[in-house]
């Protein structure tokens, strides 16, 4: 049921995101390879503007992937594997960069924050790279995609408090 | 000369920060009240000091006893009024002779302060290197003749060590040691993560859940031959979750080639793989009941984290947690009558025993921060991974409730804990 209401959010959104679709048309070599994050942030608030993206140079792209390291992340809620609107949102940017460079590969890393148990954080950061490989699916995009999880292994933030967790339940989109 | 006093020195730094510290708790009332004499030596043979600190330390770390410490030999017929008067009750004797360069005769006896009997004794032929283990042994075996149960010393743990390295680097250790945190040794280091260390039920071989190729693949290794290390085959997804069936033969494992993480079974001569469960949510965290019959399981297929039991012979699946919304990583009683796992309370993640048969829950620690408990072979004990001030060690609490000891780490944090079966 859940597959299903999200499968249909994803079809309404699609439909009102293809017009945004040559925002992704610069292909890039594989060198050069940046995060959605990265390329939106050049662009800034003016997404639809085509003529911005032209000034992007690729140097800057490469220096700007290098820098970060992972190219862009999902946050999820408390124990939740569930992709919402604004997720969903985020991940056909990704489809439509990927659509755009077909010779790129994914790597979803899931992971999950420290608390309950490790073995069943591991299963849940697969849970939630899996669901965003659901959603990508839909575009074709499966074969190019790998999940792997880390569970709580990987912190991105090494406190022991809310804030923490909320940055440590995520999925990270790696381009290859 | 300085040379080899310092190389000396460093070889000993080594040792010495890897072995965990153990804190006891002690406990007024209720123990059974002991003395431990120095042993009796003959020769030289300094051992015999070593033996009755670590009988002294067993026992003051069982939680049942306390021990009065005497830095002197007790003569082999000792005044039992004087002992009395003193509240003790058991007297242990010892007396160590070398018998060759690195063979030693160790003789033990016990002896009941009221009834004036010998309650044990034993003659036995160590090595020198088998001095610690004689020692364990014995202990096992007072403990035995005072309470009627058997005791937890003559074991082992597995547990993993995190140090944290300069930038954000981490290096995990996969560690093994005496059942008194003593004689350490590292069986696996790494910058990727190591988790779920689990002894096999010979004590020969430790499966283990390993990044090393950026992916959770299960490991067995055997600690006790260099280098001799087993690779379960790869499947695509998560491998993980190792726990060994009580005959050894079998590994229950989680695996997630079939799009969802689920219980298989794997057989490791015939490498067959047998699928347990079939669920749409997460099934995972499995280990054998002590019979082999069945297996208890972390599972959200209610849409909650709970723990089932599935029957192996009936393939039937129940339900065993109803309290809280989160039960987890279940391990089974040595007696198979319980359960200990881990229960979310708020926002708390605590040790709570389960028992099978009333579905009585009691939750045992007051931590935030709880994970991977572990019986001791005795089913006395609980050995579990918590957090202290931000940091990761292990603590043990018996089952009827009181905090024993823990084991921290000066180096680095620990967690996962694992308890050995007796050794041989």
């Amino acid at each position: 049921m859940l597959k299903l209401i999200s499968l249909l959010i994803v079809v309404v959104l699609l439909s009102s995101c293809l017009s945004g679709n040559d925002l992704y048309r610069k292909v890039l070599t594989k060198s050069s390879i940046v995060s959605i994050e990265d390329r939106m942030k050049h662009v800034q608030e003016n997404v639809f503007d085509i003529t911005s993206i032209a000034s992007i140079t690729e140097s800057v792209i490469v220096t700007s992937f290098r820098k970060t390291g992972v190219n862009f992340i999902l946050y999820f809620s408390d124990d939740g594997a569930e992709i919402d609107k604004t997720s969903i949102e985020q991940i056909i940017k990704h489809a439509n960069f990927m659509r755009n460079n077909p010779t790129l590969t994914l790597r979803l890393e899931g992971h999950a924050d420290e608390r309950g148990t490790r073995e069943y954080n591991l299963a849940l950061g697969e849970n939630r790279a899996l669901n965003v490989k659901e959603v990508l699916s839909l575009y074709d995009l499966s074969s190019r995609i790998k999940v792997i999880s880390f569970g709580e292994e990987k912190p991105m933030i090494q406190q022991h408090d809310e804030g923490a967790w909320q940055k440590n339940r995520r999925v990270e989109f790696i381009y290859q | 000369m300085k040379q080899f006093i310092v190389f000396i020195l460093s070889l000993y730094t080594t040792l010495s920060w890897a072995v965990l510290e153990v804190t006891i708790f002690k406990h007024d009332g209720n123990t059974f009240p002991i003395v431990i004499s120095d042993f009796f030596v003959v020769d030289d043979a300094s051992q015999g000091k070593i033996i009755a600190d670590i009988m002294r330390n067993n026992f003051n770390r069982s939680g049942e006893f306390s021990v009065v410490n005497t830095n002197y030999v007790i003569s082999n017929e000792p005044s039992f009024d004087k002992w009395k008067a003193k509240k003790i009750e058991a007297i242990v004797l010892g007396k160590l002779e070398k018998i060759s360069k690195k063979i030693f005769n160790v003789e033990i006896k016990l002896l009941d302060v009221y009834s004036k009997k010998t309650l044990y004794k034993d003659t036995l032929t160590v090595h020198n290197n088998g001095i610690r283990r004689a020692a364990h042994y014995l202990s096992d075996q007072i403990y035995h003749a005072l309470l009627g149960k058997r005791g937890f010393f003559n074991t082992r743990l597995a547990y993993i060590t995190v140090i944290n390295k300069n930038k954000g680097e981490r290096e995990y250790r996969l560690e093994i040691s005496d059942s008194d945190a003593q004689n350490p040794q590292t069986i696996l280091k790494s910058r990727e993560p190591i988790l779920s260390p689990v002894w096999s039920p010979k004590q020969d071989k430790i499966a283990y859940v390993f990044f090393k190729n950026s992916r959770s693949e299960v490991f067995i290794q055997y600690p006790f031959i260099r280098r001799k290390i087993q690779k379960i085959p790869y499947f695509d997804g998560i491998s993980s979750s190792p726990s060994w069936h009580p005959n050894g033969g079998i590994l229950l494992l989680t695996l997630s080639k079939n799009g969802n993480a689920d219980i298989y079974s794997y057989h490791l001569s015939s490498k067959k793989l047998t699928r347990l469960t079939i669920d749409m949510g997460i099934d995972t965290e499995a280990s054998y009941s002590p019979d082999g019959n069945k297996i208890v399981f972390t599972s959200n297929r209610s849409g909650q984290v709970q723990v089932y039991i599935k029957d192996l012979k009936t393939n039937r699946i129940n339900r065993v947690t109803f309290k809280g919304k989160y039960n987890a990583k279940a391990v089974f009683s040595p007696d198979g009558k319980s359960l200990i796992m881990i229960h979310k309370i708020d926002q708390d993640y605590r040790i709570a025993l389960l028992d099978i048969a009333t579905k009585d829950l009691t939750v045992m620690t007051n931590n935030q921060l709880d994970e991977s408990p572990f019986f001791s072979p005795n089913g006395d004990m609980i050995i579990f991974a918590t957090n202290q001030g931000g940091f990761g060690v292990l603590s043990v609490v018996s089952t009827w409730g009181r905090k024993i000891f823990d084991l921290t780490s000066k180096v680095g944090e620990v967690r996962e804990p694992n308890w050995s079966h007796y050794l041989k």
